[in-house]
């Protein structure tokens, strides 16, 4: 049951990029800000759009 | 012991696929349960992953865990991040799921449920899941390379060129395609059309509650999103019924598809966190829901079939589009069964994230597997519908006649009895002036979900808020589609002109207006056509499709040739036989079939043979265009053929460098 709770926190977290987000603040060494926020998203949203979805 | 009851237990689920196969296929003229194709499915999938999946895993790929991945050696924190095998899957699952498994086996339902559901189980287990897998594995052992730069590397460069000609061409029929399916299920419906105006506004809402009022909160800001969603379609109700608003929101389908293209043209020129970020965390959240509420509706209510296993248009003379069971049920339904477009995101982002090569069995074949059961599940929503409401629905005017008792004496005539009072009470049930010529499959298979839905909810009263719930579902899913398409046509444009600087305004004006305005030519096209669009652009996208994954069996066979000589090439070779038989007999009959509803010549001949209107020229010129198209495929088709079999006969002759272009081994740490 933990494991299963753990997996759809997982999954939550990367539906909502805050796992992906956390690595970015881990990565630059800093804490959430609003300016942080919006770098991260700024990176992020560039490369997810310039990625093919299929049909 | 425990090695005996796995034997019997797997034993047993093949047993009850071939009960449940035989079931279906011994059916004549009495109803069948849907649960007898779920079972089917369920059982097959199992053995195909457990057995076939794993004989790839491990006697073709000999897929190694001390091995490490591209995820381990070039991490980066970014693109490169070794990650829980799931949450792969569902990254991968998410992008390889679009609208086409939902559409497509609706659109082949016009030749009963059996065709497209053998197609949809077989088809994902022997082909489409192999080649998700087999890509993925060879992208994995590339560091991570695209489709076109391993047809480069190892078919050479025209393969390369093709593939990126390819990709572009599919982008702009995919996405005139799938707004004509927006344009269908939203014309002249004031509840549908207000419901999607609203996601706009609340969109950009939560674009600014994202960014500047409640930064990083997006679970929070989705759930807002999603109750102010919920809200609309309350509203679009009250919008409906209103004498007042409703003509406000009433819209004939060129202004939609007019409304479309302004719209695709803004989503690609707006900053990404204003419109596309936030719409996309909503349709993933709704996506997911649907398709589970859809699932565990089917597993549920497991509805009665209503349309027989195989009807008469198995001849060609189909109302939803022309021409034969062979080829054009296996082009009508791609994403469901194999589709080419996968190839870019199993040689995309998901090799970048795995943490170990054994995970790519489950992201890579069992992706493919989820998406088929999806596909499944749209065709038994559907095939749940009572056949005559089912073609009234998606039959065109130009065939059935433009009125409704016209269109109900048609489709009575063809077997598939139809009242207009009957289609007249459903259009009042679900909140609709009419539910007749809306084609393009979304209104059928939100009618079939809306019937679904409702049964679950326990309230047949509900089945107006689900269908507009299925639409809202359905058009928000094809937008994101339509949107990131755009953008990414757009980056892929500035790209083959060399545009350094993608973020310039006048060339991000120019490249978004040009690849808006060829799919938004073909979405024109679509609608003025009297045989509905769907007819002649669905065909043409499934074609490329196909094209796309003819490519990249061709890729994944010369790496299986250098791998282990002929000793596996049938792993591809007859998925890919089968591609080239397919695709060039569809290709070949669009062309040049004498009949005019099916070949593009033989309509634009029928046209200029016919009395001359100012509107005559244009179908005319869009008939041959649509010829030319078709023309570019097969012979892209024949380019990449010829140049790999070329390799492949150098490689087996002997004459030829069979190098693997592998990265070589590293040790892994994670293992």
């Amino acid at each position: 049951m933990k494991k299963f709770l753990e997996l759809l926190r997982g999954i939550i977290d990367e539906l909502t990029d805050q796992r992906a987000y956390k690595c970015h603040l881990a990565a630059h060494g800093a804490a959430h800000s609003a300016k942080e926020w919006r770098r991260f998203s700024d990176e992020l949203y560039q490369a997810k759009s310039t990625r093919a979805r299929c049909c | 012991m425990l090695r005996i009851l796995m034997r019997l237990l797997w034993a047993l689920i093949a047993v009850a696929a071939a009960f449940a196969m035989a079931t279906i296929a011994r059916s004549r003229g009495e109803p069948v349960n849907s649960m007898w194709l779920v079972i089917a499915a369920v059982c097959t999938y199992l053995i195909g992953y457990r057995f076939y999946a794993g004989f790839l895993a491990a006697r073709v790929m000999a897929l190694d865990d001390q091995r490490a991945t591209p995820a381990e050696r070039l991490r980066d924190g970014h693109d490169y991040e070794p990650t829980n095998k799931w949450i792969v899957f569902g990254h991968h699952f998410a992008a390889i799921a679009g609208p086409g498994p939902l559409v497509g086996p609706t659109l082949a339902a016009q030749f009963g449920y059996l065709p497209g559901a053998l197609w949809i189980i077989v088809g994902a287990v022997v082909a489409g899941a192999v080649q998700d897998f087999v890509v993925l594995f060879c992208s994995l052992r590339r560091d991570g390379k695209s489709l076109g730069q391993m047809a480069r590397e190892e078919i050479g460069k025209t393969g390369g060129f093709a593939a990126l000609i390819t990709v572009l061409l599919i982008m702009v029929i995919l996405l005139a395609v799938v707004a004509l399916v927006i344009v269908n299920a939203l014309k002249s419906s004031p509840w549908g059309t207000f419901t999607i105006v609203a996601t706009m506004p609340i969109a950009i809402f939560m674009g600014l509650y994202l960014r500047y009022w409640r930064p990083g909160k997006v679970l929070e800001c989705s759930a807002v999103g999603f109750v102010l969603i919920m809200a609309s379609i309350f509203g679009g109700q009250a919008v409906s019924e209103s004498a007042t608003w409703a003509p406000w929101f009433t819209f004939s389908a060129i202004a939609i598809a007019t409304g479309l293209v302004i719209y695709g043209f803004m989503a690609s020129a707006l900053p990404v966190w204003l419109l596309l970020a936030p719409r996309g965390y909503l349709s993933t959240f709704v996506k997911l829901g649907v398709v589970l509420l859809l699932g565990l509706g089917v597993l549920t209510v497991h509805p009665t079939l209503q349309l027989p296993p195989l009807t008469r248009f198995i001849d060609g003379t189909g109302p939803i589009f022309a021409g034969k069971i062979f080829p054009f049920c296996f082009i009508t339904i791609a994403c469901g069964a194999i589709s080419g477009f996968h190839a870019l995101i199993s040689s995309g982002t998901t090799p970048k994230l795995l943490a170990k090569e054994t995970n790519a069995r489950a992201v890579g074949y069992g992706s493919m597997l989820l998406e088929s059961f999806v596909a499944l599940m749209a065709l038994i929503a559907a095939a749940s519908l009572q056949p005559g409401v089912f073609f009234a629905v998606n039959s065109p005017a130009g065939i059935v006649g433009s009125t409704a008792d016209a269109a109900v004496a048609k489709i009575t005539s063809w077997g598939f009895p139809v009242t207009a009072p009957e289609m007249q009470q459903l259009a009042a049930d679900v909140g609709e002036k009419t539910l007749f010529y809306r084609t393009g499959g979304a209104p059928s298979l939100a009618l079939g979900m809306a019937h679904i839905f409702s049964f679950v909810g326990g309230s047949r009263g509900l089945i107006a808020f689900w269908y507009h719930f299925a639409i809202m579902f359905e058009v928000l899913f094809i937008l994101t589609v339509l949107d990131a398409g755009t953008r990414v046509g757009r980056f892929m444009l500035q790209d083959l002109f060399a545009m350094k600087k993608t973020s310039s305004t006048p060339g991000m004006l120019a490249t978004s207006g040009l690849v808006v305005a060829a799919w938004g030519y073909f979405l024109f096209q679509g609608v003025r056509d009297p045989l509905g669009g769907i007819n002649s652009l669905w065909p043409l996208f499934g074609i490329a499709n196909q094209l796309l994954a003819t490519i990249a069996l061709c890729v994944a066979t010369t790496i299986l040739i250098k791998m282990h000589g002929a000793k596996y090439l049938w792993v591809t070779l007859i998925p890919l036989a089968w591609l080239v038989t397919v695709t060039f007999t569809a290709g070949w009959q669009k062309i040049f079939s004498p009949l005019p509803d099916l070949g593009f010549l033989a309509q634009a001949d029928k046209l200029a043979a016919d009395p001359q209107t100012s509107a005559t020229a244009t179908l005319i010129f869009n008939s041959r265009l649509d010829a030319a198209v078709c023309g570019v495929f097969l012979v892209l088709v024949t380019v990449i053929l010829i140049d790999s079999i070329r390799v492949w006969s150098g490689i087996l002759a002997g004459t030829r460098d069979a190098r693997s272009t592998e990265t070589p081994f590293i040790q892994s740490e994670l293992a």
